[in-house]
């Protein structure tokens, strides 16, 4: 990442009047970056971004990470001046915490890349399995299922960033999005590729191993959707504010009871159920590696919900009912 | 991506080199030690594995002073390098309990590498045995790994004696693209007879509906040694100054 040359230093930015001063030292270098010398106490540390964002406007504030410690944790755009252990001259440390993405950019690229993949598979374009098979179609009905049910997966997914998500932390680092989309589009053009071949062998049980693996699948999707809408219900457009989830009217919402992150639970039924449904290894191992993401997610929320709430409700686990 | 194993995992494999790398971090983030019990294990762990890669050090010399060549010695101590080599996975499981601070995964990567080394590719492919690289790698790992495990166990102990110290810091110099290049040689000779005999592959139509090419799988392993051989290596060299100029001067305090 390009680092600004120390021109920038003892720059005095321009500051509101009051009392405090606020003084901005690299993080690494402890070179000083900026004094801003009458800050007022009440500011937040967002309006000190953007204050210091005058004289660097290269370091957006999404960019920026501002700490009391060098190496401690980042502050939150919410935090008070006057209420952080500091004197008059407050030291804060800078890092740059490089070039961000929005959250619904990533979220757009990543699942649309699948959806599109896919495809290409399924409809069979030239160069994937051979000449003579170029545009022909599958003669097995669970292919065109998979197909569909595949797309609606991402579809809803892309739907649900656009309508559904309410994202309490606007962007993220851009070097994510390649990390994301070679996981997302790479295991998408794996499956995609065994799942069409003209060699595929249809499910061991026929239809009846298809119609459990449709059931599932449905429901997880149904499952997963319900949470969605019951999480963006519990946070009003705009806010911040984080509150415990508990089940709603629609019984998807149930599961609330026993785990802190049901959308994962249901993604992860929605994929063993696809896994069944096409009989692929390679699924079978996207799931496996899904869940293992998940869970980690999942093991974070939950932590986070206890240390916030003290009344947090103690049957719940993070992903699997009772378990885990 | 093998021979580096061992002897990249600097982190105190032995939960010991924490300690004799002393300084570290400036001991903001010193760990405690493992507990006495732990302590006492891996000492015997430590000491055992010194002791099995001394057999196959001892047993390559007989062989050679017996046979007065040095082609296929493999055979000779063909049984100790599979299970020393394979006890090695153990030091996965120290990692996974804490009593040991490195990173699980990347031990179980460099670990891994190995065992898949000898029994993915050596056991596996019958041909490939009497090769001279062969010799060349588990030469290179024999050395290696007598230095540190006995390094670990001297740190364990509290006494580490500092040509020990020295040499694990050192002789991987030449170690490891010994080693590597011994590895590398073996997959590379393994290659026809894989593709031959279609060994460890699955093809369609089958009912997992998957297929993989152990052949496409063992050029891959080749590529990859390209990006990480480098990079183990020069994180060696850099340990390697720290550890050892650390020493040098502590030494003038003392």
């Amino acid at each position: 990442m390009a680092r600004l040359p120390a021109d920038g230093a003892g720059a005095v930015c321009p500051g509101p009047t009051a009392s405090s001063a606020v003084e901005i030292l690299d993080a690494k270098t402890r070179e000083k970056l900026c004094f801003l010398d009458k800050v007022e106490p009440q500011a937040t540390i967002a309006e000190i971004k953007t204050l210091f964002t005058k004289t660097h406007p290269q370091w957006y504030p999404a960019r920026q990470s501002l700490r009391l410690d060098p190496k401690g944790k980042s502050l939150k755009d919410e935090d008070v001046l006057q209420k952080l252990p500091v004197g008059t001259t407050a030291t804060l440390f800078f890092r740059d915490l490089g070039a961000q993405i929005s959250w619904v950019t990533v979220f757009l690229t990543e699942y649309a890349g699948p959806l599109f993949i896919y495809l290409l598979f399924y409809f069979r374009v030239p160069f994937i399995y051979g000449h003579k098979y170029d545009f022909t179609s599958s003669r097995h009905t669970v292919v065109h299922l998979a197909c569909l049910c595949h797309s609606f997966h991402y579809v809803k997914r892309l739907l649900e960033t656009l309508f559904v998500h309410r994202f309490s932390h606007g962007t993220m680092p851009l070097r994510n999005i390649f990390k994301n989309c070679t996981y997302y589009w790479g295991f998408a053009a794996w499956m995609a590729y065994y799942i069409n071949h003209p060699l595929y062998t249809p499910p061991t049980y026929g239809s009846q191993q298809v119609k459990l693996a449709l059931t599932i699948f449905v429901i997880c999707q149904l499952g997963n959707f319900s949470i969605h809408m019951a999480l963006r219900d519990l946070r009003p457009a705009g806010s911040k504010t984080r509150k415990i989830p508990y089940p709603t009217k629609n019984p998807f919402t149930w599961l609330f009871l026993l785990v802190s992150c049901p959308n994962y639970t249901y993604e992860v039924g929605s994929w063993i159920g696809f896994a069944i449904m096409t009989q692929c290894v390679p699924v079978a191992l996207f799931s496996l590696v899904g869940f293992t993401q998940m869970t980690i997610w999942a093991k974070g929320k939950h932590r986070s919900y206890l240390r916030e709430f003290r009344d947090y409700p103690p049957l719940r686990m993070p992903i699997i009912p009772f378990l885990l | 991506m093998a021979a580096v194993a061992a002897t990249a995992a600097t982190k105190g494999n032995g939960g010991g080199s924490g300690r004799a790398g002393a300084g570290e971090g400036g001991g903001t983030r010193k760990k405690k030690g493992p507990g006495p019990v732990a302590t006492a294990y891996l000492v015997i762990y430590n000491v055992v594995m010194t002791a099995g890669w001394l057999v196959i050090a001892v047993g390559l010399v007989r062989a050679y002073l017996a046979k007065g060549s040095y082609h296929s010695l493999y055979y000779s101590i063909e049984k100790p390098l599979k299970f020393f080599q394979t006890g090695a996975l153990l030091e996965i499981l120290h990692c996974a309990i804490g009593i040991v601070p490195s990173s699980v995964v990347l031990t179980s990567f460099q670990v891994m590498s190995r065992v898949f080394l000898i029994w993915a590719v050596t056991h596996s492919v019958k041909e490939v045995q009497s090769e001279d690289s062969v010799l060349l790698f588990v030469i290179a790992w024999t050395i290696t790994e007598i230095i540190r495990y006995s390094f670990y166990t001297f740190s364990l102990l509290n006494h580490l004696p500092y040509i020990i110290k020295w040499a694990r810091y050192t002789l991987f110099i030449v170690l490891y693209p010994m080693g590597v290049t011994g590895e590398l040689l073996t997959i590379y000779a393994a290659l026809p007879f894989v593709r031959q005999a279609g060994l460890y592959s699955i093809s369609l139509p089958n009912k997992y509906n998957f297929s993989f090419d152990y052949y496409t799988f063992l050029i891959l392993v080749m590529i990859s040694y390209i990006p990480l051989f480098p990079q183990l290596y020069f994180h060696m060299i850099h340990q390697r100054r720290k550890v050892l100029s650390h020493t040098e001067e502590h030494k003038k305090f003392d």
